[in-house]
């Protein structure tokens, strides 16, 4: 299988050097799996079998990963391009979900199967996604949008896949976790508990995506097309972040021994994001950086997974998984 | 409104009996929670049965009191409670004393609402202020009417509402 990288930034450089090292496991899938081409927001590279390890060195010398300026047209370049997936790790973008949504569509429409870590297209235009997919044979594979190594996609769609899923409530976003159990435990007020999550890498400069529930609605609205089968976008979610609240809100809640969490839920209706009450010791009460979700299931009952949210090797890790699943479709 | 009943039930000591106890509550939509048998302990000659259910109301309880004296079963004890759900509710922003009681006389007049306790703090001197409200309330759907009266008032008042996560 021929990859093509769109984006190699900390996730594009992850997935890329994931390749690299897993070339055992795709052998003995008797697959051979290389990247014919990678490219960032300037430059573009392509060549039969490029090397992972070339290639991230290259981006971190120079700021680009290729030696070609990306073309004009980029959307015609991927629809030409020989390859068979295209791995998309541009930035999300809520607004209008370019560049990936034309990259992601120029890659379906010319037959070619799309990975992408990018919430943007799926948060906004999922059934036009999908449909051009199916309208073409492909398959858009997207676990790493939501919840990084978080299982959840997969786990509902494949391993639960004779259940109803009646709910889910989760904690979509590891910033606002760590910011909300920060204030709890040192007493810190919000833009300090902010502050040190943005010196820890943690929190972008600009943490508006994060604190004002924006990354959790996205991810709220892709689980709701891909795991409840419904037909909805992000701005269907009803919103609220977390920069109002205070350390006199967390300390009312401890003397009801519960926590503050930034809560995405999904069922009975409802497509909502905002903070909710949880009693220490429920399993969204945890503290940290790890997402975690609580699907209720008719047969099932309640089942609750947890990973790391973000982060180089833990999204990639998921990019791996929807490779290995395209190669075993294709078998 | 769901009531939760005990009852010490008091049976012939001939077979077919328990089966003809528990009948009346299922065919009345009762929801049977548990039985315990106490073959051991005979009460003039009757043996004794413990049973835990829930009706969805009192007509419907008493419709099964009916059936069972029609089947001459005795109603040795009767422990019956009504089941509630809590509520918890925190707001935070610029919320005035004045607004506070509104709230307050508002969830008052809302049917079902069996307790509220409220907690208000913030300093006389900053604007913010925090206000816990904790209760319960005898109704599921009461759950949704204190939902949307919240969530009308802070979008009204425009501070910002926390919700319980009920379990
Ligand atoms: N980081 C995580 O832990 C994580 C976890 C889950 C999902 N995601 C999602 O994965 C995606 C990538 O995240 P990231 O952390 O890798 O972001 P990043 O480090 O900012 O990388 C983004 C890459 O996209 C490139 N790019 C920007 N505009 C482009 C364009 N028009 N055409 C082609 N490439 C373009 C950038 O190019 P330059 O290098 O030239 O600027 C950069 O290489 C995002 O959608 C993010 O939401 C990230």
């Amino acid at each position: 299988m021929k990859v093509l990288i769109a984006g190699f930034g900390t996730v594009g450089q992850g997935i890329a050097e994931v390749i690299g090292t897993r070339q055992s496991l795709f052998d003995a899938m008797g697959e051979k799996v290389s990247i014919v081409g990678a490219f960032d927001s300037s430059s573009l590279i392509y060549g039969d079998n490029l090397d992972p390890k070339y290639l991230v060195e290259k981006k971190k010398t120079t700021g680009k990963v290729g030696d070609k300026e990306i073309p004009d047209d980029v959307a015609s370049y991927i629809e030409e391009a020989d390859f068979d997936i295209l791995l998309d790790t541009t930035p999300t973008n809520i607004d209008h979900a370019e560049p990936g949504l034309t990259y992601i569509l120029s890659a379906l429409h010319s037959g070619k199967h799309v990975i992408t870590s990018n919430k943007g297209p799926l948060a906004l235009k999922f059934s036009t996604l999908s449909a051009a997919a199916d309208a073409n044979g492909v398959q858009l594979k997207y676990e790493a949008s939501v919840g990084g190594a978080m299982p959840i996609i997969n786990l509902s769609k494949q391993l639960l896949a004779g259940e109803n899923i009646i709910s889910l409530r989760g904690i979509l976003n590891g910033t606002c976790n760590f910011i909300l159990n920060r204030m709890k435990e040192e007493g810190l007020p919000f833009y300090q508990a902010l502050r040190e999550a943005q010196d820890l890498g943690y929190a972008e400069t600009d943490p508006t995506y994060d604190i004002d529930g924006v990354d959790s609605a996205a991810k709220v609205a892709i689980l709701a097309n891909a795991i409840f089968g419904m037909d909805v976008n992000y701005y269907d979610v009803v919103r609220s972040g977390i920069r109002n609240i205070t350390e006199d809100a967390i300390a009312l809640a401890a003397e009801e021994n519960s926590v503050i969490r930034l809560i995405g839920e999904i069922g009975g209706g409802k497509l909502e994001v905002a903070p909710r009450l949880v009693p220490m010791g429920h399993p969204l009460s945890i503290g940290g950086t790890q997402n975690m979700a609580n699907i209720i299931t008719d047969l099932a009952g309640e089942i609750t997974v947890s990973g790391r949210g973000a982060g180089k090797n833990e999204t990639a890790s998921a990019m791996l998984s929807d490779l290995i699943s395209i190669i075993r479709n294709k078998e | 409104m769901k009531m939760k009943i005990n009852v010490d039930l008091r049976l012939k000591d001939v077979p077919g009996q328990l089966v003809s106890a528990l009948d009346p509550i299922s065919s009345c939509g009762g929801n049977i929670r548990g039985v315990v048998h106490h073959h051991d302990v005979k009460d003039g000659g009757r043996i004794a049965v413990n049973v835990t259910f829930e009706a969805s109301s009192d007509p419907v309880f008493h419709r099964i009191l009916d059936e069972w004296e029609k089947r001459d079963v005795e109603v040795a004890k009767i422990n019956s409670f009504i089941e509630t759900y809590p509520i918890r509710y925190l707001l935070v922003g610029d919320i005035s004393s004045a607004e506070m009681e509104s709230v307050t006389r508002g969830l008052e007049s809302i049917e079902n609402v069996v307790s509220i306790d409220v907690r208000y703090t913030g300093a006389a001197t900053s604007s913010s202020h925090t206000a816990l409200i904790t209760g319960t309330v005898s109704s599921q759907d009461t759950l949704k009417t204190l939902d949307d009266f919240f969530y009308e008032r802070t979008q009204k008042k425009n501070y910002l509402l926390v919700r319980g996560l009920e379990l």
